[in-house]
C-alpha cells in the first residue's frame, strides 16, 4: 500500500506540473494510464481547502461548528463531483462515447485543481482584504487583477474539462459541445440549489 | 530497436484512438489555436484574459468593483 501511495504521489506531482506546461499530453497519459491512487493526494489538497474554508466561514474556533461546517462542505463537494462525473458519463455514453469511467473520474478530479486554487486564494483574500471593494484607484486595480486571475483559472478549467471529455469519452468537438450544452444548464440549476441551501454561493465544480 | 518499435506502436495507437477534430471551414483555425494550447498554454491564456478584462474595465469602469465584491464572497 505504501508503494502505491509513493507512486501515486509522484504521479500526481508530475501531473500537476504537466497540466500547466503540457495539458494535452498529460491528460492523454492520465486518462490512459492513471490509477485511482492518484485521487488520494488530490483529496488531501481539496480537504485542506475545505478545512480553511470551514475556519473562514465559521469565523469562530468552536470544534462542533467547525466540524459541522467541514462535513457539510465535504459532503457537498463529493455530491457535486459525483453528479458532474455521472452526467458526463451518462450523456457521453448516450451519444456514443467509448471511454472508461476511470478515465472520466481521474480527468475530472484533476480539473478540480484550478477550482481549488480559485477557492483557496479567494478565501485567503477574503480574510486579508475583505470586501466590499471601493471605487478608489487601488480598489479598481485590485478588482481588475482579481478578474484577471479568475479569468486565467476559468480558461484553464475549461481546457481541462474539454480534455477530460475528449480523452475520457473519446469524442469529437460537436459531441463534446452537445455534452456541455446539456450539462451546463443542469449544473447551473444545481448551483442555484446549493446557493439557496447556503452551502456554496459559487458551486465547487 | 524493438523498444523504439513498441514506443512507435503505442504512440500510433494513442493517435488513432480518438476521432480527428474537423469543424468544416473552421478546421485550420481550430488546429492553429489548439496547437498553441497543447504545449505551455499559459501565455495565450494570459493574453486572452488580459484582453477580456481590459474590455470589461473599459465597458463597465469602476462598476467592476461591485462584481469583484460579489465574487469575493462567493467561496
Amino acid at each position: 500500500m505504501s508503494d502505491h501511495m509513493i507512486i501515486a504521489f509522484y504521479a500526481c506531482v508530475r501531473t500537476l506540473i504537466g497540466i500547466v506546461t503540457r495539458p494535452y499530453e498529460t491528460y492523454r497519459h492520465v486518462i490512459n494510464d492513471g490509477s485511482y491512487w492518484e485521487l488520494v493526494p488530490l483529496t488531501v489538497i481539496i480537504g485542506s481547502y475545505l478545512g480553511v474554508a470551514s475556519l473562514v466561514k465559521t469565523a469562530a474556533f468552536r470544534p462542533y461548528m467547525l466540524t459541522k461546517q467541514f462535513m457539510v462542505l465535504t459532503f457537498a463537494v463529493l455530491i457535486t463531483f459525483g453528479l458532474v462525473v455521472g452526467l458526463l458519463w451518462f450523456i457521453g455514453k448516450l451519444i456514443g462515447g467509448k471511454g472508461t469511467i476511470r478515465g472520466v473520474i481521474l480527468g475530472w478530479a484533476y480539473t478540480l485543481i484550478p477550482t481549488v486554487c480559485w477557492f483557496y486564494i479567494t478565501s485567503l483574500l477574503y480574510v486579508l482584504i475583505p470586501p466590499p471593494r471601493t471605487n478608489s484607484p487601488l480598489g479598481i486595480l485590485f478588482s481588475a487583477l482579481f478578474l484577471l486571475f479568475s479569468s486565467i483559472l476559468f480558461f484553464w478549467k475549461v481546457m481541462l474539462s474539454y480534455l477530460t471529455v475528449r480523452f475520457g469519452l473519446k469524442l469529437d468537438l460537436p459531441r463534446i459541445s452537445i455534452i456541455f450544452f446539456v450539462v451546463i444548464p443542469m449544473v447551473v440549476f444545481y448551483g442555484i440549489g446549493m446557493y439557496r441551501l447556503g452551502i456554496f454561493k459559487i458551486p465547487f465544480i | 530497436m524493438n523498444n523504439n518499435r513498441q514506443e512507435f506502436l503505442k504512440r500510433w495507437k494513442e493517435t488513432i484512438d480518438i476521432p480527428p477534430q474537423t469543424i468544416g471551414p473552421f478546421t485550420p483555425i481550430y488546429k492553429e489555436v489548439t496547437k498553441r494550447l497543447k504545449v505551455m498554454p499559459l501565455p495565450m491564456v494570459v493574453a486572452v484574459s488580459v484582453a477580456i478584462v481590459g474590455l470589461v474595465v473599459y465597458l463597465f469602469g469602476s462598476s467592476i468593483t461591485k462584481l469583484v465584491s460579489l465574487l469575493q464572497r462567493g467561496f
